[in-house]
């Protein structure tokens, strides 16, 4: 379809004004708030005006003024009220909503009664809803405004987060990747072990160390508190007592020399509870020495459960110069050691009830004869129907080693 | 957790109500730093008071270990009394309570603390 020039040139005139009228009315641009500013200025004065001409006995050029005024104020209002349709789509919407009626309202009795009728007078006070209607608009814009800024906000918020997230999620699987996958294969010896970390970082480890004489360290530690700083910490700690281990061959030793490495880096003041032995696989001779944590149960294959409680000493990290004591064990065929840490035993159920060493010993002895995979699976299934709904609050790190003479 | 502090004459006592866990810990890190107060301004000594205390983590561990240390450069005498016996085992277990005196209550530790024979 082709239109004629006429319409066309209409249309574009239509379009231009439309546009002008849309500047001055829609737009956040300055010359739609210096419109705004000029009406506002414009109401105040009027209504100001409508004060003064009620005072009695004004001289007549005031009068004559004022007069002008209003009919200057009224045409302003006008155009504007005229700029308003021609700039809303839909304009029958605009004139019969609040702000279109209230507009009119405000010019109406002007046209309606002239400048001098008395009710028409009364009724030019309406123009103070127009105030109103304006604070109103300009409310709702800085609150439009403020949402965006927020919306905006929350945005990045979340994309930071998301990012922090990831980076945690790798961290976690560096350091989950750090423990060791496999017990050091010895005839006769059988290990499993598990570690569920509470938040996306944990502070456990447990960690096998195969030494030059053909001898297993076996470490069971816990960090204190979780998050990176307690990774970070469980990362140094492991690396130094596997280093250390190599070279000091007692294990009493081997924590002392850990514990003095950990305090001379340490600038969090973090520390680690360490459950240190050696097994010799050929003799079934067990050394131990504890830093400060939860001593290990072996259970043994004729039935009682024994405790590795020989006197250790303090967390390690917390001051240098400390000794640790070395104690000895046998084993016998088809004993079982068994180490965990405090997120076993503390675990709370939804009554704020622990899960205690009694329940795990338990455990040890009914499920023992198994094997150490079977008995680590137990455990955790046991610790999960303990704690049904409650929030895991600390990790769960559970070693189960079996000795059976090559 | 909830953290009461008494300033008394011979010493300020924290004390520590509810479970002392990975949450607690900062807040009562912060009532023990506040105890222990400015420099010049340190109290006689610092005893926490910790008979209502039910569950003592590693991190709260850490918060007392601070706090001992912070007193102990400070020269004030730091002493933990009143530990129920699960609170007093972690304590044990861990070694704390060879490098820090545990009395078993309030009346013991403040006799305990007086300045001279602390």
């Amino acid at each position: 379809m082709v239109l004629s020039p006429v319409r066309q040139l209409t249309g574009l005139v239509s379009a231009k004004i439309r546009g002008f009228a849309q500047l001055l009315t829609e737009s956040r641009g300055p010359y739609a708030r210096a419109f705004e500013n000029l009406i506002v200025a414009l109401i105040i004065f009027s209504v100001a005006s409508i004060g003064v001409e009620s005072i009695p006995g004004l001289p007549d050029w005031v009068m004559r003024t004022l007069h002008v005024a209003e009919i200057v104020v009224v045409a302003i209002f006008t155009f504007e009220y005229l700029l308003r349709i021609i700039a809303a789509r839909n304009k029958l919407a605009f004139i019969f909503s609040y702000q279109g009626l209230i507009d009119l309202v405000a010019i109406a009795p002007f046209y309606v009664g002239g400048f001098d009728a008395r009710w028409v007078r009364a009724l030019r006070l309406l123009r103070l809803l127009r105030v109103l209607k304006l604070q109103t608009h300009y409310l709702e814009k800085v609150v439009e405004e403020r949402t965006r800024e927020l919306a905006e906000k929350n945005a990045a918020l979340e994309k930071a987060q998301a990012q922090l997230k990831a980076e945690l999620e790798v961290a976690r699987s560096l350091q989950l990747a750090i423990l060791p996958a496999a017990f050091p294969a010895r005839p006769g010896c059988e290990g499993a072990a598990r570690m569920i970390p509470a938040t996306t970082m944990g502070g456990d480890f447990y960690d096998y160390i195969e030494l030059p004489d053909g001898q297993i360290g076996l470490v069971i530690a816990d960090v204190s508190g979780h998050g990176v700083p307690a990774a970070f910490f469980m990362a140094v700690a492991r690396t130094n007592l596997r280093e250390l281990a190599v070279r000091h061959t007692d294990p009493g030793d081997c924590l002392a020399q850990t514990n003095d490495a950990l305090c001379a880096q340490n600038p969090l003041d973090l520390f680690v509870t360490v459950f240190y032995c050696i097994l010799d696989p050929k003799t079934g001779v067990l050394r131990y020495a504890n830093g400060g944590h939860n001593p290990p149960y072996v259970r043994r294959a004729a039935g009682p459960i024994e405790s590795l409680n020989g006197a250790g000493g303090l967390v390690l990290g917390a001051m240098p110069g400390v000794r640790f004591p070395t104690h000895t064990v046998q084993l016998l065929r088809g004993d079982q050691l068994v180490l965990y840490t405090d997120g076993v035993t503390e675990a709370f159920n939804p009554t704020e009830e622990l899960y205690g060493t009694e329940r795990l010993v338990d455990e040890v002895r009914v499920h023992g004869s198994g094997t150490p995979a079977a008995l680590v699976e137990r455990i955790c299934q046991s610790i999960t129907n303990f704690a049904g709904t409650a929030p895991q609050s600390d990790d769960i790190t559970l070693t189960v080693l079996t000795w059976g003479a090559p | 957790m909830n953290v009461r502090i008494e300033a008394l004459a011979e010493a300020t006592c924290v004390i520590p109500e509810g479970r002392l866990d990975f949450d607690a810990a900062p807040g009562f890190q912060e009532a023990l730093e506040r105890a222990l107060g400015a420099p010049g301004k340190a109290p006689a000594a610092l005893i926490i008071d910790g008979a209502g205390l039910e569950y003592v983590s590693s991190a709260g561990l850490r918060a007392v270990l601070l706090a001992a240390r912070a007193a102990q450069r400070a020269g004030v005498p730091f002493a933990l009394c009143g530990l129920q016996p699960a609170v007093r085992e972690v304590f044990d277990l861990s070694g704390f309570s060879r490098i820090i005196a545990v009395h078993p209550d309030r009346a013991t530790a403040l006799a305990q603390v007086q300045p001279g024979r602390a």
